[in-house]
């Protein structure tokens, strides 16, 4: 009898604002260590956290964006424990009464196909610092500039079923957050981070014993955890053992999970309503200006791209897949590209190697105006990647970049002629296998035309020419 | 008693208190006597729905600007430890990632 | 006076009065530096030169902040709170800090890691607590003036005790930015002050919204009123469960003074009923400890402060750390508070002292929306005790807060006014006001101060 694996994820994601949760402190990547800091996040006798405006923001868009309910009325809370890189003795959280609960993430799981993972709840809360442990011999060495920077705990329900469909509700997540403009998601730099519940049980049988695996920081990691406890929780029930209710610690350079506390010191949070921080009161309409701010989201877009621009389904989803390449292959179909070319050149080209962003963009009217040119039959789509790439180093015309390079489409029969006849001298062998019968050689022919012409010749013309002296 | 030295051990453990062991039976008497006492709201009748907090006039959000708080004293100067721009404490002996 | 003249004659004062063990921090170079301080200032500020103590709970730069605890020995914070700020652009100068009880937990300034502080009056007496030491020294005329705390009674008990005027104001009044938390729901920076006069100028001084604490109310300064010669118009509500029938004479009598010399003025006065008074000590005794155990958490050796037990692992110098740094009803209190909301007891305890605080804020608000502007009561149920009286049993101690803790539970303006003495010892009665009634209550209070004569026997 085969086994259910039952998994949750918790998803910890940092909301992008300037300044911490509780104080005006920078949430800079990569400073020294202990700048960052103020008798606020530093925990300092007298210092009290206020609120940060941004960070319910980014909060509730992200909420809105992840189809929550958001709560007019929302508490922080004192979630109590020791640690050295929790400066005040107790991280501020949310408990009985989160942001917002409910909501959902479309995803393709590999195993179900589409399947649409429901969500507990969404709350805000203050990240800690960094412990250091090989810095100094026995010692911990502590940095708290990541103390109090803001983030989203965003929890599913134990709807997940296997590593692969966790990466797809992560990968769609991330996306959303991406897309939203709620959080850069960056994994190397911890700006999400991810625990995963996991537990076994028959199919149809209640939850079983979960364990935690924690801080996950990639994709990867977090599917490698996942099978390496499923097969770890396997064994022992297979072998009528118990499973045991720990947080485990996942090794990355091994694969394996080990228990990081011990059952005995499982906390007592002892939460409590924070007194410094009075409730959260959302109006209605500081929600609305939100909901307003969201763009468009990843599966909008796609089905808008698929049916408006007849895309198909794949095109239509790499090209949602992130937001600018989205609003660059619109772009260019507004400079009045014809949307399946535009789609492909995007998906092509620009996902190839040449930016659609940054040093060296091509411009969407730039790129809308080559295509144009290979539809019209100026130059050839070889061509037209040639002076993609010219363009993008020099900022000229496709137009007079075409020119300089010699590459608009030569219509000149005579020189069609010359190339012709001097590659069929050339290949004695393949025009005989041709006449025989091996009508894909003439590809092959058509090529060597091409390269002798660097690419001006018209593809079609020389086929038809070649098949008119081999007929 | 509603209040052991058991339950002073683990209280102290979760505070993060060392206590003598042989103040344990004594503290275990005086929180019990405190218990006891504050334990008389138990009496405090269900009915009616307590009174809603009354919201503080105009408390609200911060802008999300980053602010430099000028500080008379830096970390190195309030620390107990301080080394090379890092605050240093004892390693753990009882976490596994310690 | 000239501020540098201040300056020497207060650190004349406080020389002299060192054997009350009042002041913990201050010098005659401090005090010099404060006093070239205000002379930079334009004058006409409503504090010009006056000198003012400050509880050893309120972090100041220029001077150590200890809290009266081991744990903090000899730490300088480095930052100012919003109330000395304040202070200073009002051209206060800080005259030194002032021993308490240890994190301002305790009645009677003996829980201090620096020893008890004398009754100016009685030195085997306390002067109550825990701004004990602010309240002796403005009672043995130090000060004008001194900033002290509130968590369930801390200025107007000792307030009492002294015969001086000590203030709490509504909570969300004055920024606790820089007050060091002890339950923060709860904590009021409060004023003491040698007249109502005096306390009130402090009081508007340091009031008004803080961008920096999100609970302070989003208010302009306080606006005194002017002067009152009477009371008509007003009514005056006597809460029942405030006059119970073993009320000690003495105290039942300078009450009684106070109430007769509203009427004298015209006030109305009549019984009014507070039923759930009864549960505001052992409320105030759940959720006080409560927030105190989280707030004392930042206590842990780390960052700042002590540290003890340093060459052991993490968790022995965190124990070290806080058990030798600690005292006795700090850490009873952190006990206390981490028993009521553990699991299995959060809601039998913090839960029930919630309900039992929206209960008791009910009972002030139906009072108070029935017409009656002030309550009058006794601040404390006797004067001051003597030293080591109540030490032996916490819950005694407690007791002595059943007429100031139900107030805090709620948030009110409240002051403690010298009525008078009994035996040569003060009484004080208790003035409650609606919430954000400051400046009335001060007026109401004015108006009995100029009638009273605070030295005579009450019986």
């Amino acid at each position: 009898m085969s086994w259910e694996t039952v998994i949750g994820l918790e998803v910890h994601v940092q909301l992008g604002t300037a300044s911490k949760l509780f104080c005006g402190c920078p949430t800079t990547f990569g400073s020294p260590p202990n700048q960052n800091v103020c008798p606020v996040c530093l925990g300092l006798p007298g210092a009290l956290p206020v609120p940060n405006e941004g960070a319910l923001r980014l909060a509730t868009r992200a909420a809105l964006a992840l189809g929550c309910t958001v709560h007019r009325r929302s508490v922080f809370a004192r979630k109590n424990y020791f640690y050295p890189d929790l400066p005040k003795g107790y991280q501020i959280s949310q408990f009985d009464r989160p942001i917002a609960t409910g909501g959902a993430v479309r995803c393709e799981s590999p195993e179900r196909g589409p399947i649409s993972v429901p969500l507990t709840r969404l709350h805000v809360e203050e990240d800690a610092g960094k412990s250091i442990h090989d810095r100094f011999a026995n010692a911990t060495a502590i940095d708290l500039n990541r103390a109090g920077v803001p983030l989203a705990e965003i929890v599913t329900e134990p709807d997940l079923r296997s590593a692969g469909e966790a990466r797809a509700y992560l990968t769609a997540l991330k996306q959303i957050l991406v897309y939203a403009g709620i959080s850069e998601c960056s994994m190397e730099q911890g700006s999400l981070r991810v625990d995963a519940n996991i537990s076994l049980r028959r199919p149809g049988a209640p939850l079983g014993t979960k364990t935690e695996v924690k801080n996950l920081n990639s994709f990867a990691n977090v599917e490698r955890a996942i099978e390496a406890e499923q097969a770890r929780q396997q064994a022992l029930l297979e072998t009528g053992r118990a499973v045991e209710q720990v947080t485990l610690l996942f090794n990355v350079g091994t694969g394996a999970v080990k228990p990081m506390r011990s059952k005995e010191d499982s906390h007592d949070y002892r939460y409590f309503p924070d007194p410094d921080l009075p409730e959260v009161v959302l109006s209605d309409a500081w929600i609305a200006e939100e909901q307003a701010a969201l763009p468009e989201l990843p599966d909008a877009k796609r089905e808008r791209f698929a049916a408006g621009y007849g895309l198909s389904a794949y095109d239509a989803r790499v090209l949602a897949a992130d937001r600018r390449t989205g609003d660059y292959f619109e772009a260019v179909v507004e400079a009045g590209a014809d949307p399946k070319a535009s789609a492909n050149w995007v998906m092509g080209e620009m996902l190839g190697g040449v930016h659609t962003t940054g040093a060296g963009a091509v411009a969407a009217a730039t790129l809308a105006a080559l295509i144009a040119m290979v539809q019209r039959g100026e130059i050839s789509h070889a061509a037209g990647k040639t002076i993609l790439e010219a363009i993008a180093a020099s900022g000229e015309t496709p137009a007079g970049a075409a020119e300089r390079l010699g590459l608009m489409q030569v219509r000149d029969d005579a020189a069609l002629e010359r190339w012709v006849e001097q590659v069929l001298a050339a290949a004695p062998k393949e025009v005989d296998r041709c006449r025989n019968g091996e009508t894909k050689l003439i590809g092959f022919l058509v090529g060597q035309v091409m390269k002798l012409s660097r690419g001006t010749a018209d593809p079609k013309a020389i086929g038809a020419l070649i098949e008119r002296k081999l007929g | 008693m509603s209040v052991t030295p058991a339950d002073v051990a683990r209280l102290a453990a979760l505070a993060a208190l060392e206590v003598a062991d042989d103040q344990v039976p004594a503290l275990a008497a005086q929180l019990d006597r405190i218990v006891s006492y504050v334990g008389q709201l138990a009496a405090l009748g269900e009915t009616g729905e307590p009174a809603a907090d009354e919201p503080i006039p105009g408390a609200g959000f911060r802008a999300d600007v980053v602010r430099h708080t000028p500080m008379a004293a830096g970390p190195a100067d309030f620390a107990p430890q301080f080394t090379d721009g890092f605050f240093v404490v004892p390693r753990s002996k009882a976490r596994a990632d310690g | 006076m000239n501020p540098a003249a201040v300056a020497a004659d207060t650190a004349e004062r406080l020389d002299r009065a060192g054997s009350l063990n009042a002041a913990l921090a201050w010098s005659p170079a401090a005090l010099a530096a404060e006093a070239r301080r205000v002379e930079a200032l334009e004058p006409g500020g409503p504090l010009h030169a006056w000198p003012i103590a400050i509880k050893d709970n309120i972090v100041t730069t220029d001077l150590p902040t200890t809290c009266a605890s081991k744990i903090l020995e000899g730490y300088r914070s480095p930052f100012n709170a919003t109330v000395i700020d304040r202070l200073r652009a009002a051209g206060g100068m800080v005259a030194c800090k002032t021993n308490m009880d240890e994190f301002a937990m305790g009645g009677s300034t003996e829980h201090s890691a620096y020893g008890r502080v004398l009754h100016p009056l009685d030195g085997d007496r306390v002067p109550g607590g825990s701004s004990g030491g602010s309240a002796a020294l403005v009672a043995a005329g130090v000060v004008p003036a001194a900033l002290g705390s509130e968590t369930g009674g801390s200025v107007r008990q000792p307030a009492a005790f002294c015969g001086i005027v000590g203030v709490k104001p509504s909570y969300g009044r004055v920024s606790r930015y820089g007050l060091v938390a002890f339950g923060s729901s709860l904590d009021c920076v409060s004023v003491f002050g040698r007249t109502v006069d005096h306390a009130a100028r402090v009081l508007a001084a340091i009031s008004g919204g803080d961008p920096a604490d999100a609970t302070a109310a989003a208010m302009p300064p306080l606006a005194l009123d002017p002067p009152r010669a009477d009371l008509r118009g007003l009514t005056f509500g006597l809460p029942v469960e405030y006059f119970p029938p073993d009320l000690h004479s003495g105290v039942r009598a300078g009450v009684d003074r106070a109430i007769g010399l509203v009427r004298e003025l015209g006030g109305r006065v009549q019984e009014v009923s507070l039923p759930h008074t009864a549960y505001a000590v052992p409320t105030y005794y759940v959720l006080a400890p409560a927030e105190a155990a989280a707030n004392l958490a930042r206590f842990d050796g780390v960052r700042f402060g002590r540290r003890a037990g340093e060459d052991t692992d993490l968790t022995a110098m965190y124990r070290a750390t806080r058990g030798q740094g600690f005292g006795p009803e700090v850490q009873r209190r952190i006990l206390i508070g981490t028993y009521v909301l553990s699991a299995g007891y959060s809601d039998a305890y913090y839960g029930k002292a919630q309900a039992a605080r929206a209960r008791i804020r009910g009972d002030f608000s139906r009072v108070f929306a029935s017409g009656i502007d002030a309550l009058i009561t006794p601040t404390t149920p006797t004067p001051a005790f003597k030293a080591g009286d109540k030490t032996a049993d916490p819950v005694a101690m407690y007791l002595a807060d059943v007429f100031v803790s139900a107030v805090s539970l709620a948030g009110l303006p409240a002051l403690s006014l010298p009525v008078g003495r009994d035996s040569g010892l003060p009484i004080g009665a208790q003035l409650i006001a609606p919430a954000w009634q400051e400046a009335r209550m001060l007026a109401i209070a004015a108006a009995l101060e100029a009638r009273l004569d605070p030295v005579a026997e009450v019986r």
